[in-house]
């Protein structure tokens, strides 16, 4: 029975082995089965996608990289004054993920960045809520260091009593503390420190270190550097290291502008722009105004510039001259004609526009004909108002006439008759040739972005016949800008040496170690220095006793051209009116040119306009130049000059009259009264002027007080209102112009 | 009487020559470059977080050397004692499960799934997982020892089957871990499948687990799932792993990345990319991940190989064991072996959807390990009166 039992249970139990080994085998199949398959998986995976994910792995690494941004040169004008320059800025970056490392510490943090920002908590918060993974928002752009540091005080100050909270507190109460979640990224901001001051001429750069017009966008390789990198490797025991590889700052444009001359020119500019907004028609007073100063010696520009002007920290602001309607109504559509205003804003008169010269010209047709030897000099000019050439009758500026002119008083009087006459004397071969001689129709290769070509616009041999040449000789029928105008002059003048204008004199790094020196280029001799001394004299006897005499400032003799040039078409109402000039007479040490496009007045065609602006600039940078005062001047012209080069500080000065805190910038303006003229100073008898730019020490004051002047920045792009600068050179702009 | 206890004595005496010293082998192996992996990957985490590098490593260790004395006492222990513990180790795997709900109960990574008794911390999930092994092998044996198809009943499949899924849905249910829910649901079919003869309603519970499989993929593929809960978000980030790559699939496509970057050799012990903070928590689940960066599909293959070893040991000693019981409990073992091994290397390849399983041994977690050692324990004192 037991027996039967035993081999019974030992059957079944045989027969579960089997039942078992049978199953496991089972079982041991599949799970080699799985295993073979996972393994065919891997072996697929990393024939497969072995380029592509180690690929995507490298790009991990940028996350340890950070670029580091360099610094744009600055440009300085040639004292020193900073008229561009980058400004480190900082972007607030938080890191929530860092931040919510400890729940505790999302309050304080929160609390921190609305207090030393302003910013929104209720957004924060639910910025913070929404996205607790999020490792890079920025919360704020382009705080300044100051603004930094708030933060960096708040934090150190908090944490401290948190941290002294916590050595004391329970697990449970304790404080949370401002960790790593926020960062700053650093950026560099263009800052334009006097705002409109030379706008034309530096142009501007936004925040991709791309300049656009003028010094920035000539200069640009020049003065942007080479980004610096940090980066992040493993070493050989694989734990993360950083490395930096600095970055290498552009270079520094010391340019051969002067602060102060620019300052008095666009003041004066400015100046006729109000007097004449809205008088004949709406609008500014003229369509452009363009002034150029330069150092005919060298070639070195001093001044230049153009109205309208616009603020360089706020390019695309045209609320100036557009009321916000307009602007709107130009933005809409594609936007073409809102950006056809700015690029015409923008653009550089001086340079890039094109008109034609008028009796400016006459300047250089006479030093052609006296060069050539087709004048002599002694020759007269019957002038009856007009004078017939090739079926036109071509009329002269005075319809009665001036009778007879030698060839001084022909320039006087800028006798049209007398000049077609001289053209026909010189022909047209001489005319032309002497035309690419003063480099008319070529590039002066000024070094300014944007310069207009006219090759197109001046006659060839073919294209000049009897009647273009009659015109030609009285600067109508081609077109040139005012550069190429300044700098033909220039040599007329300065004993016939033809120098290639500059804007830059000098290349620093940002040590201020010198890179590059930019010496003063003589491209060729015009005429003999014998003709241009015979030009001086006629220029001077145009001032002197013609129709420049408007253009004289009081105790000064100069030399200059007037012109009045009638627009296409001729219907007799749009002209361009210029001044062309040097000083002083005898030894010309700087030319000025200035030009005003269809002023907006009834009778347009009278360079009084344009001698008005040169006297005026005139009188107050000759004393600035220290060139001193040869002639007479009666009671009324000194009254007038004291009144232009004292109205600002009148009253001022006497204050500070024996102040003896010289370094302060205010010392400028003590030299007056009994003190008498110092050194520098000869002419200084009167009220004395101040400027932008105090010239013994280099460093921007306020011309109002006299103080150094705080720089009052508008930033850039980040939206806020551009607020006008009131210490600034510019009265505050007028409300409501077309 | 006599003659039993002498039996008793051969038979003791006979098993000390038979322990599966190979088995014991691998798994210090095993250890042992688990910790070694662990430290690869977790020190540079470690040490930017905690500022200390050897962080994950020291806890690993120390549970590490528990495990090992728990390994010791197992293999000491009879399990034959076991047996008697079958209804009981269902209810102390309840009763510590439903613990979890009290204050001893703590929540840690964001999952409430520990017991915290202060001399002593772990997941009564993994004291759940030997509950079920020895309450099936018990309870299977008792069964067939009543007759020879009792088990085969329905009333036979209910005794079976009821108390490892009552364990496995409050696991899910109590610690919303879903993973080993499916391990010790895994465990009770794969210990059922060896104990009876029969292949049919295995074939056709696989056939019907594909086919919902299926049709959770198809409508996962097909319908608009916004909004639906994470595990329906693992399922499709799972199905298109790039779209999803900055959330749900964020680790899976990184563990690809890791994998593939890798290639046939590895970048070198130690050398992982990956590891340096785009692969959060990479000493977890995510393991395997890492060593085939640094070693290559080569290195893991022979990870692969050692677990096939342990898988074929536990098989020969099942195969070998003098009782049903014993047999039925390597069974238990080497089914919780294959299955987590496999879930999690299937996860690693995004081959299934994210599921948190870890890989034995080499995973970081103190409680697995020390839980895992006991097993092996179980084991290696089966195998130690093998035929």
């Amino acid at each position: 029975m037991t027996a039967k039992k035993n081999r019974k249970k030992r059957k079944r139990n045989s027969n579960l082995q089997k039942v078992k080994t049978m199953k496991l085998a089972v079982m041991m199949l599949i799970i080699l089965l799985a295993f073979a398959g996972l393994g065919v998986r891997l072996y697929v995976l990393t024939r497969d996608n072995r380029n592509d994910y180690q690929k995507k792995i490298l790009s991990h690494l940028d996350y340890n990289s950070k670029t580091l941004p360099f610094k744009r040169g600055s440009i300085l004008d040639a004292n020193g004054t900073i008229l561009a320059t980058s400004e480190k800025v900082y972007n607030v970056v938080l890191d929530c993920k860092v931040m919510l490392d400890d729940e505790k510490n999302m309050d304080p943090m929160i609390t921190a960045l609305v207090q030393c920002f302003g910013l929104d908590r209720g957004e924060l918060t639910k910025y913070v809520q929404d996205n607790p993974t999020s490792q890079y928002r920025v919360l704020k752009k382009r705080i300044l260091y100051e603004e930094r540091e708030v933060f960096e005080e708040y934090k150190k100050e908090y944490n401290t009593q948190a941290n002294e909270h916590n050595a004391k507190a329970a697990d449970e109460d304790k404080m949370g503390i401002i960790n790593g979640g926020i960062w700053f990224d650093e950026e560099y901001i263009r800052r334009y420190p006097n705002n409109t001051l030379a706008c034309d001429v530096i142009g501007f750069t936004g925040t991709d270190n791309n300049g656009q017009f003028g010094l920035e966008e000539y200069y640009n390789d020049v003065l942007n550097g080479t980004n610096g990198r940090e980066y992040g490797y493993l070493n050989d025991d694989a734990i993360l290291e950083r490395t930096t590889v600095a970055a290498m700052d552009g270079y520094t444009l010391i340019s051969t502008i002067d602060a102060n001359i620019q300052a008095i020119i666009e003041k004066y500019i400015k100046q006729f722009n109000d007097e004449h907004m809205n008088e004949e028609r709406e609008g500014l007073g003229a369509y452009n105004i363009g002034f150029i100063a330069m150092n005919c010696n060298n070639g070195d520009i001093l001044g230049m510039a153009s109205y309208p002007d616009f603020d360089l920290n706020n390019p695309k602001d045209l609320s100036k001259y557009y009321t916000q309607e307009q602007i709107t109504q130009m933005q809409e559509g594609d936007g073409e004609e809102y950006y056809k205003t700015l690029n015409e804003l923008w653009r550089n008169f001086c340079i890039s526009d094109t008109y034609e010269p008028g009796s400016t010209a006459k300047a250089m047709t006479l030093a052609a004909g006296l060069e050539t030897g087709r004048i002599i000099g002694n020759e007269t000019y019957e002038c009856g108002g007009s004078l017939m050439v090739a079926d036109h009758d071509i009329s002269c500026n005075v319809s009665s006439g001036h009778g007879t002119l030698d060839v001084s008083g022909s320039l006087e009087q800028s006798c049209n008759v007398a000049f077609m006459k001289m053209g026909e004397a010189i022909g047209v071969k001489n005319l032309v040739q002497f035309q690419r001689i003063f480099n008319i129709g070529l590039r002066t290769n000024i070094d300014l972005a944007g310069e207009a070509r006219t090759a197109s616009l001046v006659f060839t041999e073919d294209t000049m016949r009897a009647a273009e040449l009659a015109t030609a000789s009285f600067g109508q029928g081609f077109n040139v800008t005012m550069i190429e105008m300044a700098a033909a002059f220039s040599s007329i003048i300065n004993g016939g040496y033809y120098y290639e204008p500059h804007m830059v004199s000098k290349i620093v790094n940002s040590n201020g170690d010198t890179v590059k020196n930019i010496e003063p280029r003589v491209l060729k001799q015009t005429i003999s220095s014998t003709t241009s001394e015979q030009m001086r004299q006629y220029l001077y006897a145009t001032v002197a006793e013609g129709t420049g005499r408007s253009a004289r400032p009081a105790g000064y003799a100069i030399g200059g051209k007037t012109g009045t040039a009638e627009m296409v078409p001729r219907d007799h109402k749009n002209y361009v009116v210029s001044f062309i000039g040097f000083a002083p007479a005898d030894d010309p040490q700087i030319v000025v040119y200035c030009v005003i496009d269809r002023p907006n007045v009834a009778d347009q065609p009278h360079a009084t306009y344009a001698t008005g602006i040169i006297k005026n600039v005139l009188t107050e940078i000759l004393p600035y130049l220290h060139i001193s005062r040869t002639e007479e001047m009666t009671i009324t012209e000194q009254e007038e000059a004291d009144n232009l080069l004292g109205n600002i500080v009148a009253g001022e000065n006497k204050d500070n009259e024996n102040g003896d805190d010289s370094e302060n910038a205010e010392n400028d303006n003590n030299n007056n009264g009994e003190n008498g003229a110092d050194a520098q100073n000869p002419d200084s008898d009167s009220g004395k002027p101040t400027y932008v730019v105090d010239p013994n020490t280099g460093e921007l004051v306020n011309p109002d007080t006299g103080e150094p002047a705080e720089m009052n920045y508008n930033y850039e792009g980040d939206g806020s209102n551009a607020v006008p600068n009131e210490g600034e050179v510019q009265p505050s702009a007028p409300d409501g112009a077309q | 009487m006599a003659r039993t206890m002498a039996k008793k004595q051969v038979q003791i005496r006979h098993s000390r020559h038979n322990m599966d010293y190979i088995l014991l082998t691998v798994v210090l192996f095993l250890i042992a470059f688990g910790l070694l992996m662990i430290y690869s990957t977790s020190s540079y985490e470690a040490g930017e977080k905690l500022k200390d590098s050897a962080f994950y490593l020291k806890k690993q260790l120390q549970s590490t050397v528990m495990g090992f004395f728990a390994l010791a006492i197992m293999i000491k222990f009879p399990y034959k004692y076991l047996q008697k513990f079958d209804l009981l180790a269902v209810a102390v795997s309840i009763a510590l499960l439903f613990l979890v709900l009290t204050p001893f109960g703590v929540t840690r990574n964001g999952a409430r799934r520990w017991l915290d008794f202060k001399i002593i911390s772990f997941q009564p999930a993994e004291v759940a997982k030997i509950g079920v092994i020895v309450y099936l092998s018990s309870i299977i044996q008792k069964l067939e020892g009543l007759g020879k198809n009792v088990i085969r009943t329905p009333k036979g499949i209910a005794i079976v089957m009821v108390p490892p899924t009552i364990i496995a849905g409050l696991i899910y249910i109590i610690t919303k871990n879903m993973s080993s829910a499916i391990i010790v649901m895994g465990i009770a079919v794969a210990m059922l499948f060896v104990a009876v003869p029969d292949y049919k309603w295995f074939i056709a519970m696989g056939a019907g687990v594909l086919a919902a499989v299926a049709a959770v993929v198809g409508y996962v593929s097909s319908a608009d799932t916004t909004g639906a809960g994470f595990r329906l978000a693992r399922v499709r980030a799972w199905l298109d792993p790039e779209s999803y790559s900055t959330d749900e699939a964020f680790q899976t496509l990184q563990a690809l990345y890791a994998i593939g970057s890798g290639g046939i050799w590895g970048k070198g012990l130690g050398q992982s990319m990956q590891k340096l903070g785009f692969l959060p928590e990479a000493q977890n689940d995510m393991i395997f991940s890492i060593i085939c960066e640094e070693l290559g599909f080569f290195g893991a293959m022979a990870i692969i190989l050692l677990f096939v070893i342990l898988i074929w040991s536990c098989m020969v000693i099942a195969n070998k064991a003098v009782d049903r019981f014993g047999s039925l409990l390597v069974v238990g073992v080497m089914a919780h072996f294959a299955i987590q091994v496999i879930l999690n290397i299937a996860v690693v390849t995004n081959t299934i959807p994210n599921t948190g399983i870890t890989l034995p041994f080499i995973s970081y977690g103190g409680t697995a390990t020390l839980f895992l050692l006991v097993e092996i324990g179980i084991v290696l004192n089966v195998s130690k009166s093998c035929k």
